[in-house]
């Protein structure tokens, strides 16, 4: 098996001198196992900064107004009255039972081997149904293409051994992407650390997500019974200016 | 506890547009429509020979037109042979791509064998398009035997559409007020409540009115039958005994948008059921408002299930547009449906005269 990045951006980092003498591969694969990629994102080093959102954007040329991942941002008040920040970020979950595949009438979206899960673009009649079918609100129709779209974990950059955009630009290192089949890997190893304190999205869905998350409220891994400023911000495009 | 405000969230917009809406409505109206018309038309029962006819006319026009709409609730129509070149059969949806051309072969092979007297007879009048006729007729024998056999086909295409239909929505788990067993019968009993109304619309139209109580019989039934499930719905709901209608009626809580079109699906389907039941001889309102019902029910369905949030406390509420995709995409299936009307009663007529 050729070689597979695996790395945290902080491994990334760490391992600066090694990418700057050769290939940026701090961690290898295991050799006996296929690759499993997931993320892990620790939202206790999010500061929400939507770096990821504008990275992922550029990288894979979404539309104005589609994303594949963002930055859910809350204002959460405890019963005291102290009133913080909070925050979810949000992508496709590459779930291990996903949804979105067998409501597919084309068989046009598919998990590989390595556990991403992608959209056949040559095949998608933009039907739109494996978007209902999403727990996680993680698809939509791309405005462009007329097909349905979502993270691919940037599945292009990982086979030339790149980190997925939004985990490379990643201001805090909030998001560990890598091998969860490769025990010496950043993420397996972070995962074994923080045993017993990773969720994941709508547990109750029963899609076995691939994206796991630290520092997870309860109140805001599914439909969030709050309310939205949204409406009462000034959005360019709707109110002018 | 507060509730949390969100500050920065990302709802999704509607992915099926009107377009489903008019696609499960118009179809709905065809498939129940075309079970409206065998008493007349296939066991020849007096009482119901005019409904028989009118009620072919309605499936057919319904019939012609809901797959265009479907089509365009594509993003990708273009593509719309991949549904047979590589079909997931695990997918309802795959499924309903066979079952609606099995519907059309059905039905328009059954309202072909009820034609052909009729186009026979036209054939004998002479005039301009007599040939047409003559040949249309190819014969122009009654063939109840045959009539039969193009009815057990298109019955079979009807009950899968509806099934189908029922079916393709009420899986999808991640949409709490699709995921419940009472959708399918909701969209059957609205689909059968649209037809009555459709039929009776062109019975108001093209007949007599002599059908009048026996169609208003059967809307006071289907009425009936929609509270019911209405009010299972809600039972279900309210006491948390099924998890997505509790689910979808949280999602509701406080939001005087569903509040009003909750109170007016419930007011007018009282109202349909009131006119039906207490003005027999009303053919027009029963049926315009029936139709409106069936209607709403697919609109509150398709486009209030989208606004609901997956995630966070964003929705993206559906607002009607003059897009193609929006008000002009509705005006142009009515003017389709319209131009489908007039075609075919122009070259039939549909009338209790030509009964005779
Ligand atoms: S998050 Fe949604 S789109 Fe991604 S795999 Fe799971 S069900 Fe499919
Ligand atoms: S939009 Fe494309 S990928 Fe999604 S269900 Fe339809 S055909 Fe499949």
């Amino acid at each position: 098996m050729s070689s597979h990045p695996d790395l945290s951006r902080r491994a990334f980092f760490t391992a600066l001198p090694a990418v700057t003498a050769g290939l940026a591969v701090p961690a290898q694969a295991a050799e006996d196992s296929k690759p499993h990629w997931s993320m892990l994102v620790d939202t206790r080093r999010c500061i929400a900064c939507q770096a990821c959102t504008m990275a992922c954007s550029m990288e894979n040329a979404s539309p104005e107004g589609e994303f594949r991942t963002v930055v859910a941002t809350y204002a959460v008040s405890t019963q005291e009255g102290k009133t913080g920040l909070a925050v979810l970020p949000r992508l496709c979950n590459h779930c291990e039972q996903p949804p979105c595949i067998p409501v597919c009438p084309v068989g046009a979206t598919f998990k590989r081997e390595d556990g991403i899960v992608l959209v056949d673009g040559e095949r998608c009649v933009g039907c739109a149904y494996c978007v209902q079918a999403c727990p996680y609100d993680a698809r939509f129709v791309n405005h462009h293409t007329g097909k349905a779209d979502k993270c691919t974990f940037c599945s292009h950059r990982v086979e030339a051994g790149l980190l997925p955009a939004c985990v490379e630009t990643c201001v805090g290192g909030a998001r560990i992407f890598g091998d969860v089949n490769d025990p010496q890997s950043d993420i397996s190893q972070r995962l074994k650390a923080a045993e017993g304190k990773t969720r994941v999205l709508k547990p109750e869905a029963g899609t076995n997500p691939h994206v796991f998350y630290i520092g997870l409220d309860d109140q805001l891994s599914g439909r969030v019974d709050g309310v939205s400023a949204a409406d009462m911000m000034w959005r360019p495009g709707h109110q002018g200016g | 506890m507060n509730h949390p405000v969100e500050i920065l969230g990302f709802a999704r917009e509607a992915a099926w547009l009107p377009w489903a809406v008019q696609y499960f409505f118009l179809i709905g109206i065809s498939t129940a429509a075309f079970f409206l018309s065998l008493p007349g038309l296939v066991w020849r029962l007096p009482a119901w020979q005019g409904i028989g006819r009118r009620a072919l006319l309605a499936a057919l026009v319904c019939g012609l037109t809901a797959p265009v709409a479907l089509l365009a609730d594509l993003h990708q129509p273009g593509r719309f042979l991949n549904f047979y070149l590589h079909p997931n059969l695990g997918s309802w949806m795959a499924w309903g791509s066979f079952f609606i051309p099995l519907y059309l072969i059905g039905l328009l092979l059954y309202a072909w064998l009820c034609l052909r007297p009729q186009l026979a007879a036209l054939a004998e009048r002479g005039g301009q398009l007599s040939a047409l006729y003559r040949r249309l007729a190819y014969g122009g024998h009654d063939s109840p035997g045959a009539i039969r056999a193009a009815a057990v086909v298109g019955a079979l295409g009807a009950l899968l559409i509806l099934l189908y239909t029922g079916m393709e929505v009420m899986v999808v788990e991640a949409r709490p007020l699709w995921h419940t067993p009472l959708l399918p019968l909701l969209f059957a009993v609205s689909a059968v409540s649209g037809g009555l109304g459709m039929v009776g619309l062109f019975e108001a139209l093209i007949g007599q009115g002599a059908a009048a109580p026996l169609i208003n019989r059967w809307q006071e039934r289907s009425q009936w039958l929609t509270l019911g499930l209405l009010a299972a719905w809600l039972l279900l709901a309210v006491s948390g005994l099924a998890a997505s209608p509790a689910d979808a009626l949280a999602a509701m809580r406080g939001s005087l948008g569903w509040l009003l079109s909750a109170a007016w699906l419930l007011g007018t389907t009282a109202l349909t059921l009131w006119l039906a039941r207490s003005r027999r001889d009303v053919l027009l309102w029963p049926a315009l408002l029936a139709l409106h019902g069936a209607w709403l029910v697919r609109w509150m369905v398709f486009m209030g299930g989208q606004n609901m949030p997956k995630m966070g406390a964003s929705t993206h509420i559906y607002a009607l547009s003059l897009s193609p995709d929006s008000v002009l995409g509705i005006v142009g299936m009515a003017g389709l449906c319209l131009t489908v009307y007039i075609i075919l009663t122009s070259i039939i007529p549909w009338d209790d005269r030509a009964e005779a």
